[in-house]
């Protein structure tokens, strides 16, 4: 049985008639082989499971926590690749197998990945993205963290309390007075502004204005808006004393938070599942923010903040 | 944390990559070779074609990378997994320089060659096998050359469209500003141009017709 | 019953003139480009089994064109060529380029193989065994003149001249019966030139191929051709040995005899 290499260089040589040619004919086969050989020796993880994140704080936030709960419970090693550019991003590398979990939110999953409408409730979402993630990806959904961060519509807490206005419905009366500020993307999509008006009437004294996420809630504060859409988990809102209007008409798509784990590595490392599973519910609106304010506002290292809230709500004993 | 002892810390992740990086590379431009060298035979052939065929290729090198893998993103089975799209717009970027170089290559064989070739009774065929194709062979690997080498920095984009490869070390390194992150992306991707650049270059000069 | 007795009668014909007949004939041959201009006009021309056909003429007389009509590397506008009996146009190419030795003015050796190589090249791709286009190889070498050591050389390894020796070795491979040479000592020195012509004239008293050999140098076509094949724009002007050509009224062979000057009594008669 000739081996493939002097095969391929007789071959060769009967066709181009030099051994030159018939070394250039071994190196394009190198270059054939090199994928299949790649593919072959795949890395092995048998013992170590990567963790990865968006990157913007919250995600890193949820990232870290999932990471040290496995670290704490499990004698699995953890490898953290945080700060992916996005979505698609995770989701490639879910699919791929470059990273085994990373924490995603319903709503997004729902409109970015399976590109559906986003409407429904907390539970129907949550349902529906945990099936079609199943069947369709083979990535199961582990159960939420207990926020829910969708957007929210920000009044100065004095106004909140001056006018006692707990809803959307309620506040819509005084919209006329005030003057709205949002972020770009906000005003573009259709479940963004143009929606929420019409579903609540709003009509804002003269155009909203369009503005950098970050500078919002500043702008809040310095009476140069009256209202505005940020986040629901945003760190600056306890802080800044803003309030939050109850979206009475359920307007805004739920955005739970939950942690996304691929099939195999469910099967290979259960023991990881088990450990996510301990955080259901563990993390309420208001205390996202106050992490998050810790990292953002007060600039403390994340794996600290982390820490210290996993030992404040006794996960880290076993 | 000096670079290398980063490096050997995280050695899983980076060689991970690396192989990765390297399947992207292997993979276009296989694709390309098998494409595009065929393409550049039938050009030299017929010249009629030359002029279209170049002309796409050219100006699919000429839209700026990232924009192309934009493009192809909401394609229905090529945005459903990045690697797929990944591929095809590296190979893509690949044909240019593949079937320009055999265009100029087989052109390039001496006509008294080739007409004494025919002149004595060797078939289309036997005349780019045993002549054209083993005498233009230098001139195409250096397309092979130029092509890989493009390939492994166009290959670090990808990474934007989560294709993998070590441009996802320059990506997260970018938005956690941590330059040895991203020195640890950059430098093996540069080390991996640089070897390609090389190892064909040599293989190139010693398959030169004298 | 009369309708297949002709036939015998025809194929009768046929065999005799294939044997007796020109070894190659052009019948009414034309030849236009592309563009239209003409090169060939209504060309009749018929070479003899065995002998040195020269074609002499000035470049665009179209001699060139008349060799390429032969093994078709050229297709006649109009007209036929016949090559052994058989019209050119009706076997396959490939056959019939095999069956003719070409050797041009750039040699046109395969750079990237040996010389035995590119000697074997025809009987190779004819499928004789390894050890026959070996002893094949070594006795051409030894005909043209050249040491059996230089099998192994590659062509830019040689001179001017020890490639073409080996440029008509290839063509003389396969032993086809019809060689076709197109100015195939022009680029060569005139030492080197005027050996090669010796040589080549005791090769051909020894293989008796038929050749067509095409020229501009009226020395050359003196000392080698059995008989000269004046053309000029197109149109064949005249036939004549050597020694009718010298002595011929025919303005335009008068010119080329004035042009040439003198020491042509001694080409015509092949010594020096």
């Amino acid at each position: 049985m000739m081996q493939p290499r002097n095969l391929a260089r007789r071959f060769a040589q009967s066709v181009a008639g030099s051994t030159a040619a018939g070394v250039c004919r071994a190196l394009v086969l190198a270059i054939a082989v090199c994928p299949l050989m790649i593919s072959a020796c795949s890395s092995s993880r048998s013992d170590r499971i990567v963790i990865g994140s968006k990157n913007f704080t919250e995600s890193l936030i949820l990232g870290e926590i999932m990471a040290q709960q496995i670290e704490a419970h499990t004698h699995l090693k953890v490898e953290r690749r945080f700060y992916l550019a996005g979505t698609y991003i995770c989701h490639q590398g879910m699919l791929s197998g470059r990273i085994d979990v990373y924490p995603e939110y319903t709503g997004t999953a729902l409109t970015a990945i399976l590109k559906e409408k986003p409407e429904g409730e907390r539970r129907q979402v949550y349902e529906r993205v945990k099936s079609e993630y199943e069947s369709r990806f083979g990535l199961t959904l582990g159960p939420a963290f207990g926020f829910n961060d969708t957007f929210a519509m920000e009044i100065r807490g004095e106004d909140a309390r001056h006018l006692n206005l707990k809803t959307l419905s309620q506040a819509a009366a005084y919209a006329p007075q005030w003057r709205a500020g949002f972020g770009y993307e906000f005003m573009e999509r259709p479940d963004g502004y143009r929606g929420l008006a019409a579903v609540y009437g709003l009509h804002f004294a003269g155009q909203p204005r369009v503005m950098d996420l970050g500078l919002l809630a500043r702008a809040l504060r310095d009476h140069q808006i009256d209202i505005a859409a940020g986040n629901a988990t945003d760190g600056l809102i306890p802080t800044l004393d803003l309030f939050v209007l109850e979206d009475d008409r359920h307007y805004f798509p739920p955005y739970e938070a939950v942690p996304v784990i691929r099939g195999e590595t469910l099967k290979q490392h259960p023991e990881a599942a088990l450990a996510l599973a301990q955080l259901e519910g563990k993390i309420s609106d208001q205390e996202m923010r106050q992490l998050n304010y810790a990292v953002d506002g007060q600039r403390r290292d994340v794996k600290d903040v982390v820490r210290e809230f996993l030992q404040q709500n006794g996960l880290l004993q076993k | 944390m000096n670079f290398f002892h980063f490096i050997a810390q995280n050695r899983g992740q980076v060689l991970e990559l690396t192989l990765e990086h390297l399947w992207l590379v292997g993979v276009s431009t296989l694709l390309a070779v098998l494409v595009g060298i065929p393409l550049g035979i039938l050009i030299a052939h017929w010249p009629l074609l030359n002029k279209p065929v170049l002309a796409t290729a050219n100006v699919i090198q000429t839209i700026p990378s990232l924009a192309l893998f934009g493009f192809l993103l909401p394609v229905p089975w090529l945005g459903d997994r990045a690697e797929r799209l990944a591929i095809l717009a590296l190979t893509l970027y690949a044909l240019l320089p593949l079937i320009r170089n055999t265009y100029t290559g087989i052109r390039g064989v001496d006509p008294a060659v080739v007409e004494a070739g025919r002149g004595m009774g060797l078939t289309d065929l036997q005349l780019l096998l045993k002549v054209e194709l083993p005498l233009a062979l230098s001139v195409i690997l250096s397309g092979v050359r130029v092509a890989v080498v493009i390939s492994v920095g166009l290959a670090t984009i990808a990474a934007a469209i989560g294709a993998g490869g070590l441009g996802e070390l320059i990506f997260r390194g970018l938005a956690m500003v941590n330059n040895q992150l991203i020195l640890a992306g950059a430098i093996p991707a540069a080390g991996l141009a640089l070897l390609a650049d090389f190892g064909l270059g040599w293989v190139e000069k010693r398959l030169r017709p004298q | 019953m009369q309708r297949s007795a002709l036939n015998l009668i025809c194929l009768a014909t046929m065999e005799r003139d294939a044997t007796n007949g020109p070894a190659i004939e052009f019948r009414d041959v034309t030849y236009d480009l592309p563009n239209g201009q003409r090169v060939l006009a209504s060309l009749n021309l018929g070479v003899q089994r065995g002998e040195i056909l020269v074609l002499l003429g000035r470049s665009g007389s179209g001699k060139t064109t008349t060799l390429k009509l032969i093994n078709r590397l050229l297709s006649p506008t109009s007209g036929e060529i016949r090559v052994e009996g058989k019209a050119a146009s009706a076997e396959d190419v490939v056959r019939l380029r095999r069956r003719i030795g070409y050797v041009i003015q750039e040699i046109g050796l395969f750079p990237h193989y040996t010389v035995e190589r590119n000697i074997g090249l025809v009987p190779s791709i004819e499928g004789w065994p390894q050890e026959k286009i070996h002893t094949r190889a070594t006795e051409l070498l030894q005909m043209v003149g050249l040491d059996a050591q230089l099998a192994l050389r590659y062509p830019h390894q040689l001179s001017g001249g020890q490639r073409q020796r080996v440029g008509v070795a290839r063509a003389l491979a396969a032993d086809p019966q019809i060689l076709l040479m197109d100015e195939p000592f022009g680029a060569l020195d005139p030492l080197t030139r005027d050996e090669l012509q010796r040589e080549f004239l005791s090769l051909q008293r020894r293989l008796h191929k038929t050749v067509v050999f095409v020229t501009h140098d009226l020395n050359e076509a003196l000392r080698l051709g059995s008989r000269i094949a004046l053309m000029e724009a197109g149109t064949l002007v005249t036939v004549l040995s050597p020694a009718d050509f010298l002595r011929s009224n025919n303005p335009l062979a008068a010119a080329y005899v004035r042009a040439f000057g003198s020491g042509l009594d001694s080409a015509a008669n092949r010594g020096a």
